[in-house]
């Protein structure tokens, strides 16, 4: 009595579809929870009424049908009468899926006396937490999802749905890929780049038996089509987008879907049920074995199983798969869930080895869960890869530390040449002078001499009567006399100047003329000549003063010992008799300001060069008794520090010529 | 007096130049300046006396050219040498050519200008000396050997008879000689005589 009539009220909050999903995440049944709960409670009336009601009972439909926990318990305490879960895949909405397995469980229910069998319609994931949650007995699923279940939780195999459409067969599952009959598109391959509908990334008929017949083609769908976009259940908006958009305006022209993959006989079923005009679709690459009635993009795989979870006991298992079997082929229940009844349970393997292939096998570890089981294993292979990287990281710090203290000393040692440079430079600037010593203290010498006599004329003048104010005009002379010293002595000290390398702006022709002055009186002396020849528009270049002078001293200096030393030759005799004209010392420097080079030329007619050039550009090579050995050498050096050259050959007629190159720097022609 | 003489500065340094002459100026002397030994050779008669005051170092002829060739020329002008540093060589070779004084640069003013008043004295008598030659190359040869004989000391009479001529005729050349030498007595005769004969030895 009571039986019945919670029977009764079951079944009607299924028929108002209330859901009674004991999954159901809160949110998505806040609403249409009240009304259940409500009949609950008047069932719970009833029973409190009549003799069964029991404490138990009452809290556990107070606390809510839902919690699959309660469920169990009031399973167990009710010997006398089973409530059995079963838990359906949904693939086409909520409603749809009642219409089709409520008749079985009606059948399930007459075959099994004393039971309950609830109708769960769930999603994929709902369906997997179901079953790990331990909330269903049994399990009404398509033959993908039962494999991946079956890998992860302990689920036994009862039987196999039998399809109407192909005498009976148990293989009905397979998916079709679809296009709109006007579009271009012919084969899987001429889906490059489109737009894919399908219902979920998981869904075994409705997309991975296609991805895994495209790989058979060597074709990487998810790759190769252009967009996959998954709409989720019921099935039918796939293919009422795919032919609604056939109108659409230009704007959802943009969104529309190219193709959709629907599992195998979704197209003609709904074409039966009157939803949609199959002439508006067409399926690419049918390949439906003869005698099977829809058309099919794939292989076929076993049909819709059903299956026993940890919680249902062997007998009710044995029970429901008797019934199943029992199940006549025009049935209601049969006929409703689209089939021809019920057979044994069919192999599983071809899904199982596409799943393999698609690498989504719920057995297959990921490949890092692998490579740390491959790791674990062989641990101390792993424990001698990592000492060797640790070992190459130490060498490579090593190596890093080794080679930067080495870069130091050598940064350390270069600047300790460059210090020891500076120094012999400075000593040849010395030496320099020192030979310049006579012409330097005669240079001096005149201003002095006429500031003295400046002054003791001034004194006589006085001494004599002569008014201080007629004397006032010496004072400026004796001023004029000694700036001209002091002009002597700082270009004396800027020469022996030890100083950092300082480059500035200066016209080379300005100091030639500076510097030949130093040297005149010796020239005078041996009555040399010495012609100075400015070539070209005179441009500002960036020169190392101090030591330009230096180099111009250097190369005068050689050009004069040169000369004297001809000269005494010639005095004494031995050559006269090759020479015929009298020998008159010359020297020319030549200074040509050219377009992309200064060009800087001292030729002398002396005794020329007596020994090869790449020995007297060598330190401490002299050909002289007194010499250092560092004029060229010091001369190389300044020109280079400029970025130039310097080059020695002999000139014509017997001298020699040293010519310094400086390449223009371009910038300073703003500075002029 | 002698510091109306013309005293001659040869110095290719103006400043120098110009130094010395303010200098000398002060002293009273009378300054002409040249920056070279030719600028001097083509102003200044050399047969009339003065001071040159040369520098050694200059460009063109040198000092000791210069003086070279007032020797060669027997100009009176009396030479003093100025130089940046002398060496001893030069200051022999410069003195032994007749070389009044020889100074190192900066020169003390003071016996600078002793020594150029020595120089005007030294040139007037060579000047002097220089025209009493001239008298004595004026003279003819009899009166020449009559006037040496004068000064060896010997009478007329003995004149005449180591001449073998006439008294009277050496007492004629007598008289000329003194007129001709512009001389009042013979006294006077006979020191001019002996600078000539001083002179003429040298040559």
């Amino acid at each position: 009595m009571l039986l019945r009539m919670m029977k009764t009220v079951f079944r009607f909050a299924v028929s108002v579809k209330w859901p009674l999903s004991i999954l159901s995440t809160p949110h998505s049944v806040a609403i249409p929870r009240k009304k259940p709960r409500n009949a609950v409670l008047f069932l719970c009336l009833l029973a409190s009424v009549k003799v069964f009601a029991a404490e138990p009972l009452n809290q556990s439909a107070h606390s809510g049908l839902t919690d699959p926990e309660v469920v169990a318990q009031v399973a167990i305490e009710e010997p006398s009468y089973q409530v059995v879960d079963v838990g359906v895949l949904a693939i086409r909405g909520y409603k749809a899926t009642i219409n089709r397995w409520q008749p079985l469980m009606g059948w399930l229910e007459t075959q099994i006396p004393n039971s309950y069998f609830r109708l769960h319609p769930l999603t994929l994931d709902e369906l997997a937490k179901g079953v790990e949650t331990q909330g269903l007995d049994f399990v009404i699923t398509n033959p993908g999802q039962s494999v991946l279940l079956a890998r992860q939780y302990s689920l036994t195999w009862l039987a196999t749905l039998r399809s109407p459409l192909n005498n009976g067969a148990a293989m009905q599952v397979g998916s079709a890929l679809v296009v709109r009959a006007d579009s271009p598109y012919h084969t899987l391959s001429d889906l490059k780049g489109r737009r894919l509908g399908i219902v979920s990334k998981n869904a075994f008929g409705g997309y991975l038996t296609l991805v895994y017949e495209a790989q058979l083609k060597g074709i990487d769908l998810p790759r190769f089509v252009g967009e996959i976009i998954p709409l989720g259940f019921p099935l039918d908006n796939l293919l009422y987008q795919l032919d609604d958009q056939k109108s659409g305006d230009d704007a959802a022209k943009d969104n529309r879907l190219d193709a959709a993959v629907v599992p195998v006989c979704q197209l003609e079923q709904m074409q039966t049920e009157g939803l949609i005009n199959i002439a508006h679709y067409r399926v690419l690459d049918n390949q439906a074995p003869a005698g099977f009635n829809c058309q099919v993009s794939t292989h076929l795989y076993p049909n819709w199983s059903m299956a026993k979870t940890n919680r249902a006991s062997q007998s009710l298992a044995k029970s429901v798969t008797q019934a199943l079997l029992a199940l006549p082929e025009d049935h209601l229940a049969a006929k409703s869930a689209d089939s021809a009844g019920w057979t044994t349970a069919v192999s599983q393997l071809a899904i199982d080895q596409l799943l393999k292939d698609l690498d989504m096998h719920p057995l297959q570890a990921p490949w890092w869960q692998r490579a740390w089981q491959w790791i674990k294993l062989h641990q101390q292979w792993a424990w001698l890869v990592l000492g060797i990287l640790v070992l190459l990281n130490v060498y490579h710090f090593w190596l890093e530390y080794r080679f930067s203290r080495r870069g130091r000393e050598l940064i350390n040692t270069q600047r300790q040449l460059n210090e020891n440079r500076a120094l012999l430079e400075h000593a040849q600037r010395i030496a320099i002078a020192g030979e310049l010593g006579a012409s330097l203290s005669h240079e001096l010498n005149q201003p002095l001499a006429a500031i003295g006599h400046y002054c003791h004329g001034a004194e006589v003048r006085l001494q004599r009567g002569t008014s201080p104010e007629e004397l006032q005009s010496v004072l400026a002379l004796i001023q004029q006399e000694v700036t001209r010293a002091d002009n002597i002595i700082s270009r004396l000290r800027n020469l022996l100047k030890k100083r950092p390398v300082s480059k500035q702006p200066l016209y080379l022709h300005e100091l030639v003329n500076d510097t030949v002055p130093l040297l005149a009186y010796e020239f005078e002396q041996h009555q040399i000549n010495l012609a100075v020849n400015v070539n070209g528009e005179p441009y500002l270049q960036s020169l190392d003063e101090v030591g330009m002078q230096q180099l111009l001293l250097n190369l005068l200096k050689n050009a004069f010992d040169a000369c004297v030393q001809r000269l005494e030759l010639e005095s004494s005799g031995t050559e006269q008799i090759i020479t015929q004209k009298p020998y008159t010392p010359t020297i020319d420097i030549d200074l040509r300001y050219q377009e992309c080079t200064l060009l800087l030329t001292v030729t002398d007619n002396g005794t020329g060069l007596t020994e090869e050039t790449s020995l007297l550009m060598q330190a401490f090579y002299s050909t002289k008794s007194e010499g250092l050995g560092l004029g060229l050498v010091i001369c190389r050096d300044i020109a280079e520090s400029h970025g130039g050259t310097f080059s020695l050959e002999s000139a014509m007629g017997g001298g020699c010529q040293a010519q310094v190159a400086i390449p223009r720097k371009p910038e300073l022609n703003g500075a002029q | 007096m002698s510091l109306a003489l013309p005293v001659y500065l040869i110095d290719d340094d103006d400043s120098v130049r110009r130094s010395l002459r303010f200098m000398l100026e002060s002293y009273g002397l009378k300054i002409t300046d040249f920056d070279s030994a030719e600028a001097f050779f083509t102003t200044v008669d050399l047969t009339l006396p003065g001071c040159a005051l040369v520098d050694v170092r200059m460009p063109g002829l040198s000092g000791q050219q210069l003086h070279l060739e007032l020797v060669a020329k027997n100009s009176p002008l009396a030479v003093i040498y100025l130089t940046g540093h002398g060496d001893v060589p030069m200051a022999v070779d410069a003195l032994k050519l007749g070389a009044v004084d020889f100074f190192q640069k900066p020169a003390d003013g003071a016996k600078l200008a002793e020594a150029v008043v020595k120089a005007l004295e030294h040139t007037k008598a060579h000047h002097q000396d220089n025209q009493y030659l001239e008298t004595y190359q004026a003279l003819t040869p009899r009166e020449r050997e009559i006037l040496n004989l004068i000064a060896q000391g010997l009478k007329n009479q003995e004149i005449a008879d180591s001449l073998c001529i006439a008294m009277r005729t050496v007492e004629i050349h007598r008289a000329n000689l003194m007129k001709g030498m512009q001389v009042g007595s013979l006294a006077e005769m006979m020191l001019i005589y002996s600078r000539i004969a001083e002179r003429l030895r040298l040559e």
